[in-house]
Order: C-alpha cells, then structure tokens, then sequence
C-alpha cells in the first residue's frame, strides 16, 4: 500500500498539471509517516450509522458493572491465600483442593472471556466472536468436568501440582 | 484541465471503509516507547493466559484423553515428568514458576490498586519493580523446593 502511495505521489510531482481525479480514487495520506509494522492485517471495516452519531451509552446493569467488578476481585482476592495456604499447611485438604478448584475455574474463565471480548471485537467479526464465547464456555464446562472427576479420582489439584513440581 | 467524478452519497460508507484499511492496525506495539506500566500489564495476560492454558489442557485431557487409554492420572505423568533429565525440568519448571509469581505478585498489586493505594506514578513505578523483584525471588524460591 505504501509503495503505491509514493508511486502516485512521484507521479503527481512530475506533472503538476495533471487531472485531480477526486473520490473514488482516493488518495489517502499514510496516517503515520514512520514505517508501519503492523502484527495483523486489517480486519473487515463496518461503518454503522453515519460518522457524527454519537457513540451509544449501554444501559447501567450493575450486574454488567460494580457487581461483577466485585465479583472478581473477592474471586482474585480469595486466590492469594488459597495458592499459599495448602502449600504451606503441607497437607492436601479435599475443601481447600475443591475452593481452590472452584476459584481457578472461574478466575481463568472471567480472564479468558475478557481476551476474547478484546481480541474478537463483535462489530468487526459477529460471527467469530460468538463462536469464541461458546467455544471458551464449552471448554470451561469441560474443565469443570475434568476438575471435579481429577479432584474425586485422583490425587486432588494440591497433591497432584505437588507431586508435579516435585517429580 | 480538471475532471471529476460523480460520487454517490451512498458510496460514503465504502469510501469510508476503504480509507479506514489505510489506518494503522492495533496492535501496533511498536510506536510506543517500551514503560514498565504496559510491559507489566501485558506480561500480566500472557501470563495469566499461560498458566490457565496448561491448567486448561490438562483438565480437557484428563476428560477427552482418558477414554481412549491414555493413562493422564498424575502418579503416571509424574512417574513420566521424573524420568526427564535436569536441564530439561529446569528448562520447563523456570518459566513456569516465573509465570506464577509474576501473575500471582502483579494480582496483588491490582488488588492494592482496587482499594485506592499507590495510585500515582510514583506508586505505579514503585511497586512495579517491588513486583519484578518478588517475582525473581519467589521463582528461585520455588526451583529451589
């Protein structure tokens, strides 16, 4: 994109009298003068309404909001002793394992769900952002599976990180 | 001699669009100059991602797995894991504990910063490095163990 930029730009200086040819051929300025490195190309552009609509205010929901706000930070502050303390005690206890378990699951989920809600934008891909959210749902139900039949079958989430750790 | 082209309201949108494709694209890491604020904060995702992806993948194993005859109890992967040299526990424990305690130190300095304390810049760079020195010493501390 940028090399044709500069080629229509030479062109224009070699012949000063040449034809303006307006929209839709557009000539646009490169945003940035400096090199662009971009990781990823552009996404598909969607522009809904017209460029002077304001953006929409969402309703308050505390639920959307303050309470699920709350609801992480007793979830993240009831990790920090929950990742020390049957550690530290020595021993596994089958109600610290499942607290911690219940915690983890759904610490990772909230994370997960907001790296799916930033790198999947819904107005640019509709579709791909639906499928993530239900595909990290499936997969934290499966995790949830997974986590009660190892905690009940096997050594239990302290044990086995120790026995890990430790191997 | 000037020639123009008739263009359609209707086209604003298009127009629009195909300018909007010559903007910069996010994330375009690069043009920031590198500051422990976002290193840290990112440092926190791919951590946090990291560490749930491993715990993740073994509890998605442990259900889909099973079945087919794969033994993913822990005395088996551990009984497996120990067999490996050293180097190579070293090489996959460091990382491993240094993702824990980054994510596990930075979460406490969110948690200061969520009741009101060392909002500032002063108090951001401070417990920035006060993270990035536990970190070092709690992931010594668990290679240790």
């Amino acid at each position: 994109m940028a090399s044709t930029f500069r080629s229509t730009t030479r062109l224009l200086a070699s012949r000063p009298t040449s034809a303006i040819r307006l929209l839709p051929h557009t000539r646009v300025a490169a945003f940035h003068a400096s090199q662009r490195q971009q990781i990823l190309p552009p996404g598909p552009q969607v522009v809904q309404g017209t460029v002077n609509d304001p953006v929409p205010i969402p309703t308050p929901n505390a639920a959307h909001g303050s309470y699920h706000w709350a609801f992480e930070r007793l979830i993240a502050l009831g990790m920090v002793p929950l990742c020390v303390a049957p550690f530290a005690a020595g021993t596994a206890n089958p109600a610290l394992d499942a607290a911690l378990g219940t915690a983890l699951v759904l610490h990772s989920h909230i994370g997960f769900d907001a790296c799916v809600t930033d790198y999947f934008p819904k107005r640019q891909y509709p579709k791909l952002r639906s499928f993530m959210v239900w595909l990290l749902r499936g997969a934290t139900v499966t995790v949830a599976v997974g986590l009660f039949s190892f905690q009940t079958n096997d050594v239990g989430l302290t044990e086995g990180v120790k026995k890990m750790w430790k191997a | 001699m000037i020639t123009t082209e008739s263009v359609p309201a209707s086209s604003a949108d298009s127009i629009l669009a195909s300018q909007r494709l010559n903007r910069p694209v996010s994330p375009h890491l690069t043009i920031y100059q590198p500051q422990l604020t976002w290193y840290l904060s990112m440092t926190t995702r791919i951590t946090g991602v990291g560490l749930s992806g491993i715990f993740y993948l073994y509890t998605i194993g442990y259900v889909f797995l099973s079945p087919f005859g794969v033994d993913m109890s822990i005395a088996n992967i551990s009984r497996k894991w120990g067999e490996m040299g050293t180097a190579v526990k070293m090489a996959v424990k460091a990382p491993i504990a240094a993702m824990f305690g980054f994510h596990f130190w930075n979460g406490v300095r969110h948690l200061v910063w969520d009741t009101g304390r060392e909002l500032t810049v002063r108090g951001v760079y401070r417990t920035g490095y006060g993270v990035l020195g536990l970190t070092a010493a709690s992931t010594l501390g668990l290679l240790v163990l």
